[in-house]
C-alpha cells in the first residue's frame, strides 16, 4: 500500500493517558478506551487496512466537539472525524492514534426550511434517517451514494451517487457547513442563501477535504421537490459498448435522466444471483430513472427509447410502482456486496474513475480489456452519466501475487482516467489509497493543496495521512 | 511612478506597445464599474500570451510590485480598481476561444473571451454557456471566474462555479497550476471552487474549460402583476415550493417597472406594486405542462394579471424591461446606490415590507429589481449626490438594508464580490475565526499579498459601515450596457 510521505509517530504514551483521562473526566461513558470500540472506529468498508485510535469520543454538540478539538490541539494529538465507517479509501483509519470523534450522536434534524427548499442537520444523521424526516414535505434529499452514509462522511468525501447526472454532487448540494477548525474554534461557512460572493469558497474547500482541515458539525443541505412522475426502466445490449455510447448520446441530447447506470454481464450475474432478480439474462445493462412531470417523464423516455434502439438495446422493462423500483435499485445498490458474494473469502478493491463523457466508452472497453487479460474477476458497474464508473476487483488477500495484480489493475484504472483528462476519484475520495495518483492527477497544483493544508492546520493534527501528500 | 528597474524588467519581456506608463495611456485603466474609485497605476502591462504574463508576474514579484488583473472592467465592486504604485495586467489580448469539444459539451478559451462570445460560437451546435450576467456582451469570462459571476438564468443552471470545469492559472510567483480537471469531479481539495469569485487574490486566469449546456428547445415567460410587494414575495416562496425549477425568476417593484416601461415599452402594467417574470425552458411538453403550473400558482397567490409569451419575439420583448431597468433607473435620478444583498427566499416579503417601511423613515425613494427565485436583492436607492445630507441619509438606509439582510440569515453580496466596496461589511458578516481561514487561504497562494491587495478580504478591523455603490448621472464605465 502507498504510506503517507510524511510518517508521524503515534503520539507519547503518557500524553495519550493524561488526555484520556481528561476525556473521561468530561464526557464519562461517551469516551471509549475498550479494545472492541477502538477496533470498531479503526476501518471503514475498504480493505482492513486498520489504525487503531487511542480514544474514541461521542460528542453531542458544536461546543463538544470544540472543546475535544482544543484539547488535541494543545497535545498535538490527531483527530480523526468518524460517521458510520462506509468510506472506502481508509479515510477513517487512525494511522497514527489519537482520538476518534465518533458523530453519530449527533444526529438531529435541526430545521427544515421547506419554502426555502433548503434544511440543517447535524453531521451524524445518516441518509435514510433524513429522507424519512423529510416524508410528508413533499422533498427529499437526492444525493445517494448507495451505502446509508452520514451526512458528515459524505460532505468531507463530497459523496456523488446514482443520481448526480441530474442532481449533481455534494459539491453542489452542500449550501453551508459548521466547521470546527483545527484549533477547536468553530466557524460558519456559506448559508442559507443561494448565493454568495462574500469571500472565498471555504464551503467547497471543507466539502471533500476528507476531515483533513477541520471537523465538519453541522450541513446546511439543498432539498428538492419530490417529483411529480417517477419511471425506472431497464434496457439490456448485446455489447458493452453499445450501452456506453447509449450513455453518451443520450447525455449530449441533454435528457434530464435522473439516474442512469450501468452494470456489465459479469456485474449483472452477481446482480441476478444475489438479489434473486427474475427475466434478466447477464448481459450488459443500462438502468434509467426519470423525473419530472407525467408529459416530461413520457417525453424523455421516448427520446431515450430511440437512442437505445439504436445500439441494439431490448424493450424497457418498466418498473412505475414504488416497491419494483425499490427492488430495482436496491439490486444496484447492493452491487458491492453482490461482487463479494461470488467468491466468500476473497476481498474488494473498489476503483472510482471519472472520465469526460466523451472518453467514456474508450476507457470502459480498455478497463473491460485490461481486467480481462489479469484473469480477475472485476464486475463493472457506474454511474456513466456523469462519466463516473467502478470496478468491484476480487482478489484472494493470502494470495500476494492475487493482490499485487489487484492493486496494479487498480492502479492503472486510475492513471488511465487520468491520461483521458478525467480522476482517479469520482465520489470515493483519496484517503490513503490514492495519495500518488492525486499527485498524478494533480502535478503541480499538489504543492498548492499542501501549503492551504499547512497553512489551515499547521501542525497536522487532523486526519493526518490522509488526502495530501506532505 | 515605477521603479526604473522594474521598468527596465518589464520592458525587458513585453513588446513597446504593450506596456503603458503615461497618464494619459493609463487612464483608460483607473476604474472599473464601481467609477466611485479612482486610482492610476504605475504601469499597465498587456501581455499577448502565457509566457509575457508568467514573466510580467515573476518580475513584478521578485520587485514586490502589486498586480492587479482586469478582464473587461465591468466590475460593480471595485475589484478591478488598480493599485497605486502597482502593475495592472489587461488581459485584452487572451481573446481565443482554443477549442470546443461537441460531444463532451465543453469550450476551452481565454479569459478575455467575452461571456457572450462562447454562446455565440458554439451555437452551431446547439449549445450555450448557461450562466448570463447582464453584462454579458461586454464582461469576460475570466472576470467571471473572478466574481464567480450569476445572471437571471442561474437559478436553473447555476453560477459560473457550476459551469467551469477547469481553470489554468498564474501565481504571482509565475508557477503555472491547473485547477480542477476536464470530468465531472476532480480529486484533493476543490482548488477550482476557490478559485470561483476569488477577485483575482489567488492567481491570474489564462485559460478556463466551460461546460456547456444544449439549447433548450424553447422557452416562455410569464409576467405575473401583484397589487402588493409582499404577495409578491410570497408568490415567489409558491413556484418555487410547488417544485418547479424556472429557469429565470424576477422581480421588479412599481418603480422600477415605471422607469424600464417608459424606458423600453415593453407592455408592463404601470398600476401593479410589482411584477414577476417567470421563465422555464425545455422541450415543448415541458414548457407546456410547466407554464400551465406557473400560471396555476401565480394565481393562487394573488396575480392580478397574468400575460405568457406567445413567441419568441414577445418573450425577448417582455425580457427587455427587465434586461435595461438599471440604466432605466438611472434615467429618473440623479444618482442611485445599488445594494446587492441575497436572503433566503422566504423571507423576501419581509424584507421587502421593512424597505418600504425604511424607505419612509430616510424618505428616500428606492426601487427594487433583482433576482427573486434565488433572493439576491438589487435595491436601487434615489438620491442626489449633490445634496451633502442626501448621500448621507442614502449611505445609512442602505446600511440598514444590508443589515437586514444579514439578520434574516443572508449574506452581504449574492454576485457583485466584495472588492474594495464592501470590506468592512465582510467584519460583521464573518467572525474572526471566519476571517482567520481567509487569510490563511490567501497566505497559502500570495504569501506577501502582492495579487489584488486590499480587496476581497479585510485585513484588519474595517468594520465602521457599510460601503455602496455609488452610480453618479449614469456614469458607469459602461453606462448602455444593462445590468444585473
Amino acid at each position: 500500500m502507498n504510506m503517507p510521505a510524511q510518517i508521524r509517530a503515534r503520539p507519547d504514551a503518557h500524553d495519550v493517558a493524561d488526555l484520556v483521562t481528561r476525556l473521561m473526566a468530561d464526557y464519562g461513558e461517551r469516551a471509549q478506551t475498550s479494545r472492541a470500540a477502538r477496533d470498531q472506529h479503526s476501518h471503514g468498508e475498504g480493505l482492513a487496512d486498520a489504525g487503531l485510535p487511542d480514544v474514541v469520543v461521542f460528542p453531542h454538540t458544536n461546543d463538544e466537539v470544540a472543546a475535544i478539538v482544543r484539547l488535541c490541539h494543545a497535545a498535538r494529538m490527531p483527530v480523526i472525524a468518524f460517521g458510520v465507517g462506509t468510506s472506502l479509501e481508509g479515510h477513517v483509519a487512525a494511522l497514527y492514534g489519537g482520538v476518534c470523534i465518533d458523530l453519530s450522536q449527533m444526529n438531529r434534524v435541526l430545521e427544515v426550511n421547506a419554502e426555502d427548499l433548503d434544511c440543517r442537520v447535524q453531521a451524524g444523521v445518516l441518509r435514510e434517517e433524513l429522507n424519512a424526516e423529510l416524508k410528508g414535505t413533499g422533498l427529499f434529499f437526492p444525493i445517494d451514494p448507495g451505502a446509508n452514509a452520514t451526512l458528515g462522511g459524505m460532505a468531507a468525501t463530497r459523496a456523488s451517487g446514482t443520481n448526480a447526472v441530474r442532481y449533481g454532487t455534494m459539491r453542489e448540494n452542500v449550501l453551508g457547513l459548521t466547521v470546527v477548525t483545527p484549533d477547536g474554534r468553530i466557524i460558519k461557512t456559506g448559508g442559507r442563501s443561494r448565493k454568495s460572493s462574500a469571500g472565498y469558497d471555504l464551503t467547497r474547500l471543507y466539502v471533500g477535504a476528507e476531515g483533513t482541515l477541520g471537523v465538519i458539525t453541522e450541513i446546511q443541505l439543498r432539498l428538492y421537490g419530490v417529483p411529480e412522475a417517477i419511471s425506472a426502466g431497464i434496457c439490456q445490449f448485446e455489447t458493452l459498448d453499445g450501452a456506453v455510447q447509449t450513455v453518451i448520446l443520450a447525455m449530449q441530447h441533454g435528457i434530464p435522466v435522473a439516474r442512469i447506470e450501468l452494470l456489465d454481464d459479469v456485474q449483472m450475474e452477481a446482480c441476478i444471483r444475489y438479489s434473486k432478480l427474475e427475466g434478466l439474462k447477464a448481459k450488459p445493462t443500462l438502468l434509467f430513472e426519470f423525473h419530472g412531470s407525467e408529459a416530461g417523464v413520457a417525453e424523455q423516455v421516448a427520446q431515450m427509447q430511440a437512442i437505445t434502439e439504436e445500439f441494439g438495446g431490448s424493450a424497457f422493462e418498466w418498473a412505475t410502482k414504488p416497491e419494483d423500483r425499490t427492488r430495482l435499485w436496491k439490486a444496484r445498490h447492493a452491487a458491492y456486496y453482490a461482487a463479494k458474494a461470488m467468491f466468500p473469502g476473497k476481498q474488494v478493491f473498489a476503483t472510482d474513475a471519472c472520465v469526460p463523457i466523451s472518453r467514456l466508452a474508450d476507457c470502459v472497453l480498455a478497463t473491460k480489456a485490461d481486467a480481462d487479460e489479469t484473469g480477475l474477476v472485476a464486475p463493472i458497474v457506474g454511474h456513466v452519466g456523469d462519466g463516473n464508473f467502478h470496478l468491484c476487483v476480487l482478489f484472494d488477500p493470502d494470495d500476494a501475487g492475487e493482490r499485487e495484480r489487484a492493486e496494479g489493475l487498480a492502479r492503472r484504472i486510475s492513471l488511465r482516467a487520468i491520461a483521458m483528462g478525467g480522476t482517479c476519484t469520482g465520489e470515493h475520495g483519496i484517503g490513503v489509497h490514492k495519495l500518488d495518483a492525486l499527485v498524478a492527477e494533480h502535478g503541480d497544483a499538489v504543492d498548492l493543496m499542501r501549503t492551504i493544508k499547512r497553512a489551515l492546520d499547521p501542525h497536522n493534527i487532523m486526519n493526518p495521512g490522509k488526502t495530501v501528500p506532505l | 511612478m515605477l521603479d526604473p528597474a522594474v521598468h527596465a524588467q518589464l520592458a525587458s519581456v513585453l513588446p513597446a506597445e504593450a506596456l503603458l506608463t503615461s497618464a494619459e495611456e493609463t487612464r483608460p485603466y483607473e476604474s472599473d464599474g464601481l467609477t466611485m474609485y479612482r486610482e492610476l497605476p504605475a504601469a499597465v502591462a498587456i501581455p499577448e500570451d502565457e509566457a509575457q504574463l508568467i514573466a510580467v508576474l515573476q518580475r513584478c514579484h521578485a520587485a514586490g510590485v502589486a498586480v492587479v488583473a482586469r478582464g473587461a472592467g465591468t466590475s460593480l465592486s471595485g475589484g478591478a480598481l488598480p493599485v497605486k504604485h502597482g502593475v495592472l495586467v489587461a488581459m485584452a489580448k487572451f481573446r481565443r476561444i482554443v477549442s470546443v469539444d461537441p460531444v463532451a459539451c465543453t469550450a476551452v478559451v481565454q479569459p478575455g473571451v467575452r461571456n457572450l462570445a462562447i454562446s455565440t460560437a458554439v451555437a452551431p451546435h446547439g449549445l450555450y454557456y448557461a450562466p448570463d450576467p447582464s453584462s454579458q456582451i461586454a464582461c469576460t469570462i475570466g472576470g467571471n471566474v473572478g466574481e464567480n459571476a450569476g445572471g437571471v438564468h442561474c437559478l436553473k443552471y447555476g453560477l459560473t462555479v457550476h459551469n467551469v470545469r477547469r481553470v489554468r492559472g498564474v501565481l504571482i510567483t509565475g508557477e503555472v497550476v491547473e485547477f480542477g480537471g476536464d470530468a465531472l469531479d476532480s480529486a484533493g481539495y476543490d482548488l477550482l471552487a476557490l478559485i470561483h469569485g476569488s477577485e483575482g487574490l489567488l492567481a491570474v486566469t489564462t485559460e478556463i474549460t466551460v461546460k456547456l449546456t444544449p439549447k433548450p428547445q424553447t422557452a416562455q415567460v410569464a409576467l405575473a402583476a401583484f397589487s402588493d410587494v409582499g404577495a409578491a414575495g410570497n408568490a415567489v416562496a409558491a413556484v418555487i415550493g410547488a417544485g418547479i425549477v424556472p429557469a429565470g425568476l424576477e422581480m421588479m417593484d412599481r418603480s422600477a417597472t415605471r422607469a424600464a416601461e417608459e424606458f423600453v415599452h415593453a407592455g408592463y402594467p404601470l398600476d401593479a406594486a410589482a411584477v414577476l417574470l417567470v421563465e422555464t425552458d425545455g422541450t415543448p411538453e415541458e414548457v407546456g405542462a410547466d407554464m400551465a403550473e406557473i400560471t396555476r400558482v401565480l394565481a393562487a397567490a394573488g396575480a392580478t394579471a397574468i400575460r405568457v409569451s406567445k413567441d419568441e419575439r414577445e418573450r425577448l420583448l417582455l425580457w427587455s424591461g427587465r434586461k435595461a431597468a438599471f440604466p432605466a433607473v438611472g434615467r429618473i435620478s440623479p444618482d442611485y446606490y445599488c445594494i446587492d444583498g441575497t436572503i433566503p427566499r422566504r423571507a423576501l416579503a419581509e424584507v421587502l415590507r421593512q424597505t418600504e417601511v425604511l424607505s419612509q423613515q430616510f424618505n428616500l425613494r428606492c426601487a427594487n429589481v433583482f433576482h427573486a427565485g434565488d433572493g439576491n436583492l438589487h435595491p436601487l436607492i434615489l438620491y442626489d449626490a449633490n445634496i451633502a445630507e442626501e448621500s448621507r441619509r442614502a449611505e445609512a438606509f442602505g446600511a440598514a438594508i444590508l443589515e437586514l439582510c444579514i439578520e434574516v440569515g443572508g449574506t452581504i453580496t449574492g454576485e457583485h464580490g466584495v472588492g474594495v466596496e464592501k470590506l468592512p461589511q465582510m467584519c460583521v458578516q464573518f467572525r474572526p475565526a471566519e476571517l482567520d481561514c481567509f487569510l490563511a487561504v490567501k497566505a497559502a497562494f500570495d504569501p506577501q499579498s502582492l495579487l489584488n491587495p486590499g480587496k476581497g478580504v479585510p485585513t484588519l478591523s474595517r468594520c465602521a459601515e457599510f460601503g455602496k455603490m455609488h452610480v453618479h448621472h449614469g456614469k458607469l464605465a459602461h453606462p448602455e450596457l444593462p445590468r444585473f
